[in-house]
Formats: C-alpha cells, structure tokens, sequence
C-alpha cells in the first residue's frame, strides 16, 4: 500500500466528507436552474420571453443562498413564481444540509486530531534553527521548556494528556514551541516531531512511567541510529537497557537530588558555583551555605532516601534514619521505626543533630517535620524536599536551609547537558579537584563579572562561528585566550568571562589560564556576562578588531593602505 | 590617532561636502549650480571608492556600496548635464536641470550613510 503524507490525509477526510452534500448541491442548483429556464416568462411589453441560462443561475444562486433580490430581468409570470418558490425550498433546504455536514466535520474529533497533527508536523518542518524534542510535559518537562526558552533555544513537546498540552500553549516561551497531544511511542509522531530533521539535536523523555519510556528511547533509537537520547529513569533495570541503546543519557531524579545534596554537605563552595550557573536566583556566588558535618537524621527512607543514605556514606556521614517501614540499612547509625515527629526526633539525638534531611515524598510531612526541628534544635540546618511546584509559596515562606526540588533539579540538569555536557564534566572535575581549587576558579569567575548573573555558553573556532579567529590560525600564527577575551574598548581589561574547559581531539583542558594557546576547531565553554558573549562574537569575526586585540595597533584597511604600509 | 584614519575620514566627508555644495541653490535654476564643482565631487567620490576597496569587515562592505551608489547617481548625472547642456544659452533647461540635481540629491543620501557609518563605528569602537 502506497504511503499518504498528512496532507493527503486531511484533505481526503474532507473529500470524502463532503462528496454527499457537494452532489445535492449540484443536482438541486440543475434541477431549479433547468425549470426556470424552460417556464414561459414575460418583457417588460408582456412579450413572450425565456429566461436565459446565465439569469436563471443568477435568480437560483440568490435564491438558494436566501439573499432574495426579487424578480430579475423582468417581474415574473404565475408560473414562474410557483416554481421559485419550489426552488426556495429546495435550495434552501440543501443548502443547510451542506452547512451542516461542514460542521459536523468540524467538530468530529478524529477529523481535529487529523488537523493538529498536520498543523504540528507542518510547524515542527519549518524550524530552522536548532531544537530539542521534550516527551512527557509534566513538572520537569515545563521547568526544562521554560529553561530553554530563556538561552534561546527552542523545543518540540509530546504529551499524552491534553489538559498539559493546553497549558503549554497558554505559556509566554521566547521561543515558538510546538506542541501535540499524542503518545511519543508511536513511531509516526516522533517523525512528526522531527527526530529523523538535521535541525534535532537531541531528543528528551520524561514521563514517568519506566515502560512507556523504554518504548520512546527504543522507537527514537531506530528512528535516528545517531540522535543523543536523555531519559528519565529510576529503575536499575530499565536503566540497563537504556545504556545498551548506545548515546542515552540516563537522568535518574533521586540520584542527581542526593548529589546535590551532598555537594552542598561536603563541597558547599562548588554548591554555590552550581547553583549560581543553573541560575537559582536565591545564591550568590562565593557566598557558599555554611552546611555543617556531624550528626545528621534522614527523615524518609524511600527511593529517594536510599539515594541520600548512599551518598551520605560515601562522604563518611552516618545518619540515623526514621521512615515507618525500613528494614536493616547498612552504614546508618540507628534506625527508628515510626514516622518523623517529636518523640521519633528525639529518640534520634535532635539535641546534638547538626542536620535534619526532610526527605519523605509527601510534602504536608516534610513541612510538618521542620516545625518539630525549629522547636527542638533550631540551629539545626535543615534541607528540604520539595515534591511538587504547586506548593512553592508554603516552601518559600518556610525559610529552611536548603530546598531542593527534584524536578527543578532534574530539569536543570537536562537544560546543562543540552547547552552543553561539558557543563557537567567541568563540575566533576572540579568536585574531584577539591575545594581550593573550585575556590579559585570562584575567585576568578567573581573577578570577571562582579556580581551579575553568570552565563554559559559554548564557541567553536572554526570557519562557520569564528571567521576571524579560524582564518587568523591558520596563517599559523599564536593567538592565545587572553589575547582573544581581551576587551576592545580597553586593551588592557578582559571582557567579562573565563573560559570553562576547553575541548580538542577529545582532550580536555579544564579551566585553561589566559596564556592557554587556541588551535583550530576547539570548542571552548565560556562563562561570563550575555553583554560579553555578544562582545565576544563580534571580535572572534571581525579581523580587524582581532588583530588590534593582539597587536594593540590597527591594521591598514582596504588595498592603498594595505599597499603604503607594505612599501 | 591613526594617520590612515585621518585620510580616510577626510576624503568621505569631503565628498559629502562637495556633493552637498552642489545640490544647494534652486532646484531647476542652472545658474544655481556648477558644473565643476559636480565633476570635482565625482572626482573625490571615486577616490573614496577606491580607499575602501579591500576592507573584509562588514561595515567596510556596507560602505562601499553606499560609495558606489553615490558613484553611480553622479556620474549619472554628469552624462545627463553633457547630453543637455545646449537646451540653452546658459546649460541645460529647467526640466533637465530639475533631473540632474534630484540625482545628486540620492547621491548626497548615499554620502550621508557613508559619513554616519563612519562616525558610528568610531563611536562605538570607543578607544
């Protein structure tokens, strides 16, 4: 069977639909027009006369449509008056049939999904620039959108409920985001959305259901063999299979939550430089949460709370537990059965505690639980878990130490990972490197941009993104970082940024200094001011001001000065 | 400063000037306008052409094209003043004049681009 597009597909619904009507239409207009052309009629003198073909189209197509200009040419006979009044009737009659089943298609819900899904594939065909595919619009999926959005970057998003699909629609993105209701598993609309166009760069699934996802990573794996997969997971084995698809990124929430968490225990410095790239508008750079070792309660020991314990055991923190139905936990100092309130807190040691972690997945408990922190320790530091975006007034009025919020944080690892993976390596890197040296590279950042918002982006110096720079090196001559972040206005000031890591040959070199020498081709993660990223591009394709930048001179302009500084 | 900047700057806004000095007086009145001083800022047009053949950035692309616009205008009108300039005892007839001056009226916009691309990129280079 031959395939149809969706036009095809549209345009034969409509056909057919209306082939009913279109044949009333036309047998009655024959018949009405047919009959006033043979009734006798009369001029003006009361001669015989018959209506002409094209006249009694005329009175036909007026009369039908119930415009009803009267008797034209002349004033009608007897006859010709009975017969337009049958032609009343009948045109009218049909023409409301016609009317009608063009409703009716109109409301027919198969028809509209017909018309959405070519509308979607239509405006996903026409993005030139590009974009991300999000499957499952839920908490993360509209955090990551919004993220998005705000780096200029646009996405596609599939959703299988339509009430999410509705409130994408109603959002106020930079960024055109196309959006279907309709399940990411079937191959046809993960073609609609674009996996298989050039422009797609990655395709992100999040619904949250394991299954259903599996099912989209495989079907998006054999639409597109090259295509960078990020999936949600949490189940070990669901998370097997994904890795064996080959390019999945697997985003497990739980486990990006407790590294966080015990980033902001153990490296609060890289804590702080995190939040401040992810934009949390609360940090400041170089203002770390003093969050402090030594007794720590872990309130809720689900999946989420077996991540936290593993990661506190790996930083060497033994907490006590207390989570009404845990079984023996390796490496925890007590286990207390029960729910977190105020005997359980106390039998657990609140009085010593130097942390409490409220980590249950409820969010009235979580809540509940710091009240009984702030009578019985109030110096305690307390982090929080968010569980949904809805009830983020009762958590910013709640002041605790530190909240996180699994979506948001999962969202904002996603939107790191697609601006660019090397944000995630740099961080690791650092987190490795010890605190002294984040510390320095905090310094320098804070050095560069005061206190504005810090900005990633990635460079590529090759001949598409940085004529310049690209044409400059391949003449063989030595340009190094400083020369080029140096700022055109005063050479001896460096536009507000640093750069990250720098990538070559798949090598890395992490936080180059300024007389790190650029080659051809590098891809280089900067971190400053939006101001400097524009400055930036401006110089890495404008020879000229490249050249001052490092010669401090400017150079002769067009032929004649070219030629009079040569001779 | 910057010798070649200097000269630079000098031949574009001399030939702003010169086409201005050109177009002022009636519009359809020869004896209002000068035939020399049309030439001498075709002449000063054609330099300033020729200084910024050569210059690979954007700005110095725009700038030739408003150069050669202005070139092409004037010397259109040069051609029209030659063809014409026996209508009458004293050059061309109003109707011809009217022409050869609304010309050189589109080349003195395509000057005056020239001069505020100029100045605006000094400006905004800021050293």
């Amino acid at each position: 069977m031959a395939t149809t597009s969706e036009l095809d597909r549209v345009t034969m619904v409509v056909l057919r639909y209306m082939r009913g009507p279109v044949l009333v239409l036309i047998i009655v207009y024959a018949i009405g027009i047919t009959g006033m052309a043979l009734i006798p009629g009369q001029d003006a003198e009361g001669n015989l006369e018959y209506m002409s073909l094209f006249h009694a189209f005329y009175f036909f197509t007026y009369t039908a449509t119930t415009t009803g200009f009267g008797e034209i040419p002349n004033g009608f006979t007897d006859p010709q008056r009975l017969w337009a009044i049958f032609c009343l009737y009948l045109g009218v009659v049909s023409w409301l049939y016609a009317i009608g089943s063009i409703i009716r298609l109109a409301q027919n819900p198969h028809f509209l999904l017909a018309l959405s899904e070519h509308q979607f594939a239509h405006s996903v065909k026409r993005i030139d620039q590009p974009f991300f595919i999000i499957c499952g619009f839920g908490d993360t999926g509209s955090l990551l959108a919004r993220g998005l959005s705000d780096h200029w970057l646009g996405a596609v998003v599939l959703d299988t409920d339509p009430e999410r699909i509705k409130a994408l629609v109603l959002r106020d993105y930079r960024i055109k985001m196309p959006a279907l209701c309709a399940d990411p598993g079937v191959p046809k609309h993960l073609v609609d959305a674009g996996v298989k166009l050039s422009h797609c760069k990655a395709v992100v699934i999040l619904t949250v259901d394991e299954e259903v996802n599996l099912r989209i990573a495989v079907m998006a794996r054999f639409m597109n063999p090259d295509i960078p997969i990020l999936c949600r997971s949490t189940s070990e084995r669901h998370s097997e299979h994904l890795t064996t698809l080959g390019n999945v990124t697997v985003i497990n929430p739980f486990e990006i939550f407790a590294q966080l968490l015990s980033m902001a225990i153990t490296a609060p410095r890289l804590h702080n430089l995190n939040s401040c790239l992810v934009g949390n508008r609360k940090a400041r750079l170089g203002r770390p949460l003093d969050v402090p070792t030594g007794h720590w309660i872990l309130c809720g020991y689900g999946r989420m709370g077996h991540w936290l314990h593993k990661y506190f055991v790996r930083n060497h923190i033994r907490p006590v537990i207390i989570d009404p139905d845990v079984g023996e936990v390796a490496g925890a100092a007590q286990v207390i059965h029960g729910h977190a309130n105020l005997n359980t807190l106390k039998e657990a040691g609140i009085a010593h505690a130097a942390g409490v972690v409220a980590g249950t997945d409820n969010d009235h408990d979580n809540l509940s639980v710091l009240m009984c922190v702030r009578a019985l320790r109030p110096n305690a530091f307390t982090i929080l878990r968010q569980n949904t975006h809805e009830n983020q007034i009762a958590f910013d009025a709640a002041q605790a130490g530190l909240i996180l919020q699994s979506s948001l944080t999962t969202a904002r690892r996603i939107l790191k990972h697609l601006i660019s993976p090397q944000i995630q390596i740099v961080i690791d890197y650092l987190r490795e490197q010890g605190e002294d040296v984040t510390q320095q590279v905090v310094e320098r950042l804070r050095s560069a941009i005061g206190d504005n918002k810090p900005h990633l982006w990635r460079i590529n110096l090759c001949k598409a993104e940085a004529f310049a720079v690209a044409e400059y090196i391949q003449k063989n001559e030595r340009l190094t970082l400083g020369e080029l972040i140096r700022n055109p206005h005063d050479l001896e000031k460096s536009l507000s940024c640093i750069a990250f890591a720098i990538e070559r040959d798949g090598k890395r070199i992490m936080v180059p200094g300024n007389d790190e020498p650029l080659r051809y081709c590098d891809e280089i993660l900067m971190c400053g001011t939006e101001h400097s990223e524009t400055m930036l591009n401006a110089t890495m394709n404008n020879a000229y001001t490249l050249h001052y930048l490092v010669t401090g001179s400017d150079a002769p302009r067009g032929y004649l000065f070219k030629w009079l500084a040569n001779a | 400063m910057n010798l070649e900047r200097v000269v630079f700057g000098f031949v574009i806004i001399l030939a702003l000037t010169f086409n201005f000095a050109f177009v002022m007086g009636d519009i359809d009145n020869a004896q209002h306008h000068n035939v020399w001083i049309l030439t001498i800022a075709i002449l000063i047009n054609l330099i300033a052409t020729g200084l910024k053949l050569g210059d690979r950035s954007q700005v110095g692309a725009v700038l030739l094209a408003s150069s050669l616009v202005a070139d092409v205008l004037l010397i259109t009108a040069r051609i029209i003043w030659i063809v014409t300039q026996t209508d009458t005892d004293i050059g061309p007839s109003a109707a011809s004049m009217a022409n050869i001056v609304s010309l050189c009226g589109g080349a003195l916009v395509a000057s005056i681009v020239s001069v505020t691309i100029l100045v605006g990129e000094t400006l905004i280079s800021r050293r």
